[in-house]
């Protein structure tokens, strides 16, 4: 029973070693194969990755050229630009130096890098170039053209290609106190990595910053990968002053020779705004019981927005009139004063005192309250009632001296 | 006028060396003093702590130390004085025979009366006068507070209106010293109406507006207001009304009505409560004007019917 068991696990691991073994062969044969190819002696090829290309002006032009060498020694190549048009300048270089040559181990490829610069406003058609290479030799001698057209400028065309804005809310409405924010996204169609630089343009006086996406910090400029897109947030804060309308904003997105622009708009409602006050500053009034006093009080439209329909409403004890001269106001222009006469007519048992009377002034869109205190005073009336009464008992009892007296 | 000066200054010497005035003056004044120690001292252990209370030194007269403040002190025994300073001013020279001796001399009968009136007058201001200082005084060094001129003022309306109070009354009794020939008869009589006017009215204008208000036991803030409203007008025609509605308001700044019940909104409420300060002295003033002016007209008829009777009646045959 138990000698049975090794037996088993030995068979299996026998096994699945097999089937790893057979697995590899069909690879071991192919090696055996390549290892095995002949190569001649000696065999140097040349070729450029892309024969034509067409650039917009101004826009250098990369090539990789591509050197093989299949033959048994190992080779070294020397590379010139033999061929080039007037305007242009170009070169041969590896990532780093400028090169005149290169070593190009057996069987295996080695690249270097064709540069064309051409000057600052070539005129759009048709650059030949000619590159050379040959060993030192001189067994291979290799030559290949290369053509470059130069494009007229289609300036969507480049936007298209290079980066793109995208906004989905491209107007934006609100009051002029209020602060904006375009969400905008940058999105880089260029095959490398771009430090993109962010501009914008705004009428006078606004405050335009740029934001990351859910981030408090302001920025200039923006790093992106390759194909890569990100989301910028635009933050205007127009002045404090600024008047009802429409304002457009430019905004402009460049890296190198890619741009792209984008039209935003802000459309400003005007602030609301109403100041309320006396003449005098003075925000109490005396009064009698049951006896009308007046206040006159003015409106002032503080906010660049016309504000209507001013109403008047007032908060006073039970049994007092508030009056308002006249009732509602139909419009107020920004920056406007107009007067209302307020009567306040406190009840006839009312208790001597100051009393509270609040005023709210409610415009369209905004409101303002006064509280004005209310004096209640005493009649005086009473007092020179009193007093006559007391001068006809004098006067009757100065008669009563009189017609009784000095007996 | 020689004349008058004359019989005042007898009338004088009279009061201060009699002992009714000594025993009656001690008496006031040491209730007084009582009652405003006492006063003083709660006074003194509630403001502890408190920053800068106003009005202090018109709360010795109006809050109560034991029984009475001695605002109320005042209105229902201040009476007195006056009752007792004139029950007997007539109708003793009368009995004693000394009236007609004296109207044989070279005065005038009016010359008489005023005198009379005008001495007891000097008697109750003296006496007030004195009694407020020691008050003050004794409130000074137990509170500590000194005084305001607002303060001041109101102590000094106050005390104006106290005198014509006081007056009044001893206008009263001098009114039936002479009517009464007997000196009992006289004070039983001053008596009956001090008691009348100080303790029944109150009683009976309830019974009254009673009697005007069908459903007595009705308790809407209306029929409450309108009782209130009977209550007060029966009670008015009490000249202890006129002066306690009075002397409230003058010596408590912060009450602003003599009203005892306000029918009041919570509105009006709030509207009040946003600046609760005190009234100014004027406002006071004004507020109670009408019951000043009544006080005095009452006490100026009191004194002219006085005269009258006394001017009209005969004296030589007696």
């Amino acid at each position: 029973m138990y000698g049975k068991k090794p037996d088993r696990l030995f068979i299996i691991v026998s096994i699945a070693i097999l089937g790893l073994l057979l697995l590899q062969l069909p690879l071991m044969a192919y090696a055996e194969d390549k290892k095995g190819k002949e190569l001649p002696d000696r065999l140097v090829k040349m070729a450029v990755q892309y024969p034509g290309v067409e650039v917009p002006p101004d826009e250098d032009v990369d090539l990789e050229l591509i050197f093989y060498n299949r033959g048994k020694a190992e080779e070294t190549v020397i590379a010139w630009v033999d061929e080039k048009p007037d305007g242009w300048t170009a070169k041969i270089k590896t990532y780093k130096f400028s090169v005149s040559g290169i070593h190009v181990p057996s069987n295996d490829d080695r690249t270097l890098t064709f540069e064309a610069q051409p000057d600052k406003g070539i005129k759009p058609g048709e650059y030949k170039f000619r590159i050379k290479a040959k060993t030192p030799d001189g067994r291979f001698e290799m030559s290949e053209e290369v053509v470059i057209t130069v494009k007229t400028k289609k300036t969507d065309e480049k936007e298209a290609r290079g980066v793109k804005l995208n906004t989905s809310y491209p107007v934006l409405r609100g009051p002029s106190d209020a602060k904006f924010e375009f969400s905008l996204e940058v999105d880089s169609k260029l095959d490398k990595e771009g430090l993109f630089d962010l501009f914008a343009q705004g009428p006078e006086g606004w405050e335009i910053n740029f934001k990351p996406a859910y981030e408090d910090k302001y920025i200039s400029s923006l790093r992106l990968k390759e194909k890569a897109s990100q989301t910028v947030a635009v933050a205007l804060k127009p002045p404090a002053k600024a008047k009802a309308g429409e304002y457009p904003v430019k905004v402009r997105v460049t890296s190198g020779d890619a741009k792209a622009e984008v039209d935003l708009m802000v459309i400003l409602t005007g602030t609301y705004g109403i100041e309320v006050g006396t003449p005098d500053g003075l925000l109490s009034l005396d009064a009698r019981q049951g006896k009308s006093a007046n206040l006159s009080i003015y409106v002032k439209n503080t906010g660049s927005a016309v504000n209507h329909n001013i109403k008047f409403m007032s908060f006073k004890p039970e049994n007092w009139e508030v009056k308002f001269k006249p009732e509602s106001l139909d419009a107020v222009n920004p920056g406007e004063f107009k007067q209302v006469e307020v009567e306040i007519k406190p009840f006839e048992e009312a208790l001597v005192g100051d009393y509270s009377v609040s005023v709210n002034v409610e415009g369209e869109k905004a409101a303002k309250p006064i509280e004005l205190r209310v004096t209640v005073n005493a009649s005086a009336a009473w007092g020179w009632i009193g007093i006559g009464i007391i001068i006809l008992v004098v006067i009757g009892l100065t008669g009563l001296f009189r017609w009784l007296g000095r007996r | 006028m020689n004349g008058v000066r004359a019989i005042i200054r007898k009338e004088l010497a009279d009061h201060f060396s009699s002992y009714r005035f000594i025993i009656l003056f001690a008496l006031i004044a040491m209730v007084s003093l009582i009652t405003v120690y006492m006063v003083g001292l709660n006074i003194r252990n509630e403001l502890e702590g408190v920053a800068k209370p106003k009005f202090i030194f018109l709360m010795l007269f109006t809050s109560s130390g034991a029984l009475f403040s001695l605002v109320q002190f005042v209105a229902f025994f201040g009476p007195l004085i006056g009752l007792i300073l004139g029950f007997d001013a007539i109708n003793r020279e009368r009995n004693d025979g000394t009236l007609s001796k004296l109207l044989s001399q070279p005065i005038y009968r009016d010359v008489v009366i005023n005198g009379k009136f005008l001495a007891g007058v000097i008697t109750i201001t003296v006496m007030l006068v004195s009694i407020v200082m020691l008050v003050t005084g004794l409130g000074l060094s137990i509170v500590g507070v000194i005084p305001g001129m607002e303060e001041f003022w109101r102590i000094f309306v106050y005390l104006i209106i106290s005198i014509i109070y006081v007056s009044f009354w001893l206008g009263v009794s001098i009114l039936f010293s002479i009517i009464f020939r007997s000196i009992a008869t006289s004070a039983l009589a001053a008596l009956a109406v001090w008691i009348f006017f100080s303790f029944f009215i109150s009683l009976g204008a309830s019974v009254v507006a009673n009697a005007f208000l069908s459903e007595s036991g009705e308790s809407t803030p209306e029929a409450v207001v309108k009782r209130a409203k009977i209550v007060r007008g029966v009670s008015l025609a009490s000249p202890m009304q006129l002066y306690t509605s009075a002397t409230a308001t003058i010596i408590d700044p912060t009450r602003k009505t003599t009203r005892s019940i306000v029918a009041m909104g919570p509105m009006e409420q709030m509207s009040m409560s946003r600046f609760s300060g005190p009234l100014s002295l004027s406002q006071s003033v004004f507020i109670v004007m009408p019951y000043i002016v009544t006080l005095i007209a009452v006490t100026l008829i009191c004194f002219g019917i006085s005269y009258l009777v006394f001017m009209r009646q005969e004296i030589r045959s007696l």
